[in-house]
């Protein structure tokens, strides 16, 4: 809220709780309390969203009104005293619930919400433990709403985040709420289902699982997955998600709040793409010269490859692999005689923007700007082209390839060009027209999988995880790979955490001096003296 | 759908209301009751037209219309009783009486005769608590009810019907 954020706001003195306190003037008392970290309840209010002020469960006593006043849309004023958890107030919080529960079905143990639900939380801390409704409950549609999101409607509280969603952020208005009283539910236009950029973000604001996305309906339980927070790695926004897995496997990614980079959202296409991981073109082995190999056998032959490259050395890179995995690629090319480091990117799609001020970047990968931070700002742009030609004249005896995007783009140019080479060896996530004839293959990670630093199209460096648990070996990263490569080579001493890397990079890389991955804020941090340039300028950095 | 559109006189009303209101969302009631007078019934095509017309999301019209009772939504019977089942009412019978007119036309409270003749619902007070119990029948209040006028009202609508009269 820009009062405050504004240092000019005056202050106004009122009282949370028995302790007088100060917030700045023109906040909520939801809002001023939360500053002070006094949590309460709400249904309707979201940071993101104009306040709608239905749903009740945010009330507390105030000494300006006889009655319960609503948190969310009441204003703090000077002398205002305010309790949370007075009698007053904790009663009529347990009125709404006992409202909210009468025609609630509470089939938690199917429903896809229950773990994050805010009606079950409540539920537990005001709830009555035995309905006084003796009545029916009554019966709302189960449908669909669009081709990915479900609505349960017995469960819907009528709280209209899920509408305003639609009216305010991605301004594409396709939800209202139907019918009245106890038979109003959320719905669509007959004709006109819920199916724009940013749908999926509904189903994660609704409170309850009214809203179910088909894509995770009855995939795993919340409390068993297991979060790791790490960033999309759709386009160069670089939105920061939650990804969360079960088993191995991931069954869904969240957004998690960022105000600089994708306040509360995410986008469907960053969203639902991760099935890729999975798919059967994914290479899971080593391979030389097309036979599988065990993964000392191919990293010792890079080696050896690396030892003596036999002429020229090229390496190409792409905007998926992480600025710890360019600083590796960096001292590589740094210790052979004659080395040429170029990048290949994805092409460019459109940008688009939303009312709700989200922006899909138009630049499909997420970290050209900090391969550049750490290879050079020409890497993509002109030492590309040098690469290539250098490849076409068959002047480059050793190739190695990064081929990790997730969704392979026969660049022609670039295949003809690869298979020039004298070797190849190809960190590929997936087989195709990049691995084919390659002497080596060894499996890349995803970014879902990588361990290290990317940074958005803001120059935001932001922290990428790997979902696997500690120790799963199955899918080493990349980074891993290559310091065993280099060790083979006797180019580095030992393997070393990607954050033990990262402090090498940031001590001999002017962009990161004085950052380090555990002093980065969960928000990322813009590299200094990054200057970001539109989208397809050249160099668009330093 | 496509060749719905308001008559002149209907467009110059829309118009006119427009300079009426601030807000233009403010319209979209007004705006439908014209919908309804011209085209008979809110249906989907007529939703969507003066959605279109005023350039909100049809949803918006969707929610209004449907919040409402009054709106006569598509497939609506060509006499369309709403019975009162509010306090005043309820406490001068008004259960009986729409018990009554569900049995004299064999449907349940919130359907239409197979032949499309009739709709009966229950609604909410109509403001009419003084005259309890009543019902409105498509534009018309009938107060003061009892079971004799309900036979003779049904009875009337039948004729009406057969005359060619439709609403
Ligand atoms: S579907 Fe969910 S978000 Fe939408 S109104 Fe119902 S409870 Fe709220
Ligand atoms: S906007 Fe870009 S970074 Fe954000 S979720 Fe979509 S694809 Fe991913
Ligand atoms: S959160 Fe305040 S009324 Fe809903
Ligand atoms: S209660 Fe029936 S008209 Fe008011």
């Amino acid at each position: 809220m820009s009062e405050a954020t504004n240092p000019e706001t005056p202050l106004v003195n009122w009282v949370l709780n028995g302790q007088p306190v100060q917030s700045p003037a023109g906040m909520t008392i939801f809002e001023a309390a939360k500053a002070l970290e006094t949590t309460i309840p709400n249904f309707c209010y979201h940071p993101g969203l104009t306040i709608a002020g239905n749903c009740r469960i945010c009330m507390v006593e105030s000494n300006r009104s006889k009655k319960p006043v609503i948190s969310c849309s009441e204003r703090i004023a000077e002398g205002l005293e305010i309790q949370t958890e007075s009698p007053m107030a904790i009663e009529a919080r347990n009125a709404v619930m006992e409202f909210q529960l009468i025609n609630h079905p509470l089939d938690c143990p199917v429903c896809d919400k229950a773990g994050e639900c805010d009606l079950q939380d409540y539920s537990y801390d005001h709830g009555p433990d035995r309905s006084r409704f003796d009545e029916e409950k009554n019966i709302r549609h189960t449908k669909e709403l669009g081709p990915t999101i479900d609505i349960w409607g017995n469960r819907c509280i009528v709280c209209t985040r899920c509408v305003r969603f639609c009216d305010e952020i991605s301004g594409t208005g396709e939800l209202c709420v139907v019918e009245r009283g106890d038979r109003s539910v959320v719905d669509v236009f007959p004709t006109v289902p819920i199916d724009n950029p940013l749908a999926g973000n509904v189903v994660d604001i609704c409170p309850v699982g009214a809203l179910i996305s088909n894509d995770f309906k009855f995939e795993a339980r919340i409390w068993n997955m297991r979060k790791t927070d790490s960033v999309c790695a759709g386009c160069a926004r670089g939105c920061n998600v939650e990804v969360q897995s079960l088993d191995g496997f991931v069954k869904r990614l969240v957004p998690r709040e960022n105000m600089e980079v994708n306040k509360w959202w995410m986008c469907d296409e960053g969203r639902y793409d991760y099935r890729y991981l999975l798919a059967d073109e994914r290479v899971t082995a080593c391979t030389k010269d097309g036979e599988p190999v065990e993964d000392h056998d191919a990293h010792e032959t890079l080696a050896h490859w690396l030892q003596d490259p036999g002429g020229t050395l090229g390496i190409l890179v792409d905007p998926y692999i992480t600025c710890e995995e360019a600083f590796l690629v960096e001292q590589i090319a740094s210790h052979a005689n004659n080395a040429l480091v170029g990048g290949w990117k994805p092409a460019d799609g459109t940008a688009q923007s939303f009312p709700g001020q989200f922006t899909i970047s138009g630049e499909k990968a997420p970290n050209r700007l900090g391969v550049e931070a750490v290879l050079g700002k020409l890497v993509f742009g002109s030492q590309g082209h040098a690469l290539r030609t250098a490849l076409e004249k068959g002047q480059v005896s050793t190739l190695i390839v990064f081929a990790g995007f997730p969704h392979p783009d026969p660049d022609d140019a670039w295949v003809q060009a690869i298979r020039k080479a004298k070797r190849r060896a190809v960190f590929a996530l997936q087989a195709g027209a990049w691995t084919e004839g390659a002497g080596l293959v060894i499996p890349g990670a995803s970014p879902f999988e990588k361990d290290g630093t990317y940074a958005n199209e803001d120059g935001r460096l932001q922290r990428v995880r790997s979902f696997h648990a500690p120790g799963d070996v199955e899918w080493s990263h990349d980074l891993q790979r290559l310091q065993a490569v280099l060790r083979i080579a006797g180019l580095r001493p030992r393997s070393l955490s990607s954050s033990a890397v990262f402090r090498e990079l940031a001590d001999v890389k002017k962009p990161f001096h004085g950052l380090s991955h555990s002093t980065l804020p969960a928000t990322g941090a813009p590299l200094p003296g990054f200057i970001p340039l539109p989208v397809g300028v050249e160099g668009g950095s330093v | 759908m496509s060749d719905l559109k308001f008559s002149e006189k209907g467009m110059k009303k829309y118009e006119w209301l427009l300079t009426r209101y601030p807000d233009k969302q403010a319209v979209l009631l007004p705006a439908l009751r014209i919908a309804e007078a011209e085209f008979g019934e809110l249906g989907i095509p007529e939703m969507k037209y003066v959605a279109d017309l005023m350039g909100i999301s049809p949803a918006r019209v969707y929610g209004v219309v449907t919040f409402y009772t009054h709106f006569r939504r598509a497939g609506t019977g060509t006499f369309h009783i709403q019975v009162c089942s509010t306090l005043s009412c309820a406490l001068r019978g008004s259960q009986e009486l729409a018990d009554h007119i569900a049995k004299r036309l064999g449907i349940e409270m919130g359907e239409t005769t197979e032949d499309g003749m009739f709709s009966v619902s229950k609604v909410e007070c109509l403001g009419s608590c003084d005259t309890a119990p009543m019902f409105q029948l498509n534009d018309n209040y009938h107060e003061n009810l009892t079971l004799d006028d309900v036979d003779r009202i049904i009875e009337d609508c039948k004729k009406e019907s057969a005359r060619g009269g439709a609403r």
